[in-house]
């Protein structure tokens, strides 16, 4: 199996504990048969390496370097996270079973590649625009929500941490549960279960 | 390779939605190359009233959700607006028969869509570059206008090759973005000699403007800075010593109360009409009626209104500056002035309306030159050509045995 993998985060680059979930993750998915492609951001070390665990990195930098806000930083990034993503496709004769994108950043080019390729995606919840912004509906933050709801709307899979995140995707965005998956934080069942739901990808639409 | 050349064209506005240049442009090239056997789809922002598909002249238009959420700022807009256009854009790209040869971008406000596509569907991508930010905002003052140009940049990089619409856009991309001179490729802009073929007796329409006895100077063009409005607007006192006329102002923009102030502190509001935004056959009459049409722009890509003025039989003044240095031949087909100079261009403006041969003249020569030189169908058969370079290049790359 042939996944590839969207974070904003990856170490060296640390911004909240995304980083590091995404590291122990991809390493056991690596030991577990799982061609994993990590794609990323770097704003200097771009390029592609191959860790020890046999995990593919490929960073990107932004292509514009001055930007008025988040929301164009991200979209921008978007397209050279679009073009990695492309690349493993075409250099693996087109065969991605999947595409695993950790919060919203990233979603617009998943949903591209989706509908471009035909490759399906997950939508990995790590916190939503509601909590991290209670209130807060100033059209920046509008923005952010409409694009996690684009991601809910496209992904054929949402997973979440807790049954509470469940419920909370349920609610702010009316996605129903059938369609999310908790994933245990239980370290002895952990990856069989993110393994179950990479399987579950390759079934097909109802 | 298959018989049917077929290409995706990407703008932000195509009719009804007419925002600027770009909206005619890809209307008669679209057409024109249809002509020319080219397959052509357009995907363009949604419009009130207008259908999500429909065929018009053989090309395929496509409107697509242009993002209406609200947005902190217009440029933010863009990219937002860029997001759906290649979501939708790429469902299209995958659903229709016709495989897609090339993707074909204006401007930086598809960007993103044009860039992100190329790259999805490994196919080559071509833009027509018909303004830059260096140039509207004459420099670089903000982060938002330093985030404009470098998506320019972005942009042409990324393109296989870059169109521009006169030898000045050449030169200026070239400096603007640090190109190599082997990407980039003019083709003139074109109009529509047969629309501007108006017949009939309009001294009814005429009165509704101006006296019999008040010559008519006509601008068209959105009210900002670049187009130069202010400097008409400041050289009005200095013709009307000369001579009796009337100045009605066609378009709209965010210098508009501004100049309104102006002509109210000159004491000449009834001189001077502020038309805003005229449907298209009204425009046109008022062309066959005004005795003068200027162009006071101080940055022009290549200055597409002048060119209309010209096929509708207007004389023109206009200064010379970027494309219009070019359409214009001096005392030949139009009168150049000093840019932002209001003496100048009223010099200009009192030569036209005190000679009415020397306008025939001009008007005269300026219709011959447009039917020669800027011909959509003359057009739409080198943009094809350039098509097919591209494409030739195309097939020897590892990208077309990847895919």
């Amino acid at each position: 199996m042939r996944a590839i993998i969207f974070s904003w985060e990856y170490p060296p680059r640390v911004v909240g504990q995304l980083s590091g979930y995404i590291s122990a993750m991809s390493t056991q998915l690596a030991q577990n048969k799982v061609e994993v492609n990590i794609v990323t951001y770097d704003d200097s070390a771009t390029g592609q390496t191959t860790e020890p665990s046999g995990v593919k990195t490929f960073r990107v930098a932004n292509p514009v370097r001055n930007h008025i806000g988040v929301l164009t930083w991200v979209l921008t990034l978007n397209q050279e996270i679009e073009r990695a993503a492309a690349d493993i496709y075409y250099e693996s004769n087109k065969q991605v079973d999947l595409i695993d994108v950790h919060d919203w950043h990233f979603i617009p080019a998943a949903v591209t590649l989706k509908n471009g390729l035909g490759i399906p995606f997950i939508f990995s919840v790590e916190s939503l625009e509601d909590q991290r912004s209670p209130n807060a509906n100033a059209s920046y933050n509008m923005a952010i929500k409409s694009i996690e709801w684009l991601g809910f709307y496209e992904a054929k899979r949402i997973s979440v941490k807790s049954e509470w995140m469940k419920d909370e995707v349920n609610r702010i965005y009316k996605v129903p549960k059938e369609k999310i998956t908790v994933i245990s934080t239980d370290p002895s069942v952990w990856i069989e279960e993110i393994l179950k739901l990479y399987g579950s990808m390759a079934e097909a639409e109802e | 390779m298959k018989d049917k050349l077929t290409v995706m064209m990407l703008s932000w506005e195509y009719p009804p939605r007419v925002i600027g240049g770009i909206s005619p442009h890809i209307y008669f090239l679209s057409k024109h190359l249809a002509k020319q056997d080219v397959k052509v789809y357009v995907v363009t922002c949604d419009f009130p009233g207008a259908p999500a598909h429909e065929v018009i002249d053989d090309v395929e238009i496509y409107r697509i959700d242009s993002y209406k959420n609200p947005s902190p700022d217009f440029a933010t807009w863009v990219y937002l607006m860029n997001m759906n256009m290649q979501r939708e854009t790429a469902a299209l790209t995958r659903k229709i028969a016709d495989k897609i040869d090339v993707f074909h971008a204006h401007d930086w406000l598809v960007a993103n869509a044009g860039i992100g596509l190329k790259h999805v569907f490994r196919k080559p991508l071509l833009v027509t570059m018909h303004s830059t930010e260096l140039g509207r905002r004459d420099g670089l003052h903000s982060a938002t206008e330093k985030m404009i140009h470098e998506t320019e940049a972005w942009l042409t990089y990324e393109a296989w090759k870059v169109i521009c619409c006169s030898d000045y856009m050449i030169s200026h991309v070239k400096y603007a973005y640090g190109l190599p001179s082997d990407k980039l490729v003019m083709v003139p802009n074109g109009v529509n000699i047969y629309n501007y073929y108006v017949n009939g007796d309009f001294r009814e329409f005429r009165s509704k403007f101006a006296l019999p006895e008040e010559k008519i100077v006509l601008f068209v063009g959105r009210l900002v800075y670049e187009k130069g409005i202010h400097v008409l607007i400041n050289a009005v006192p200095k013709i009307l010593s000369k001579v009796n006329a009337k100045f009605i102002i066609v378009g709209s923009g965010y210098m508009k109360e501004q100049l309104l102030n102006i002509v109210r502190s000159m004491g000449l509001e009834h001189k001077v009409l502020f038309e805003g935004f005229m449907d298209e056959p009204t425009l046109l009459k008022l062309q066959q009626v005004a005795d003068v049409s200027v162009v006071p722009s101080l940055f022009e890509p290549f200055g597409i209104v002048a060119l209309e003025a010209m096929a509708a039989r207007s004389p023109v003044v206009a200064s010379d500056t970027g494309g219009l240095s070019e359409i214009i031949e001096h005392d030949v087909t139009g009168v150049k002035v000093y840019p932002n100079n209001p003496d100048s261009l009223a010099w200009g403006i009192s030569k036209v309306l005190l000679d009415a041969n020397y306008a025939r003249y001009i008007k005269e020569n300026a219709y011959r030159r447009v039917q020669e030189k800027y011909d959509w169908e003359k057009i739409a058969k080198q943009t094809k050509s350039i098509y097919e370079g591209v494409l030739g290049e195309y097939h020897k790359s590892f990208w077309a045995k990847a895919t």
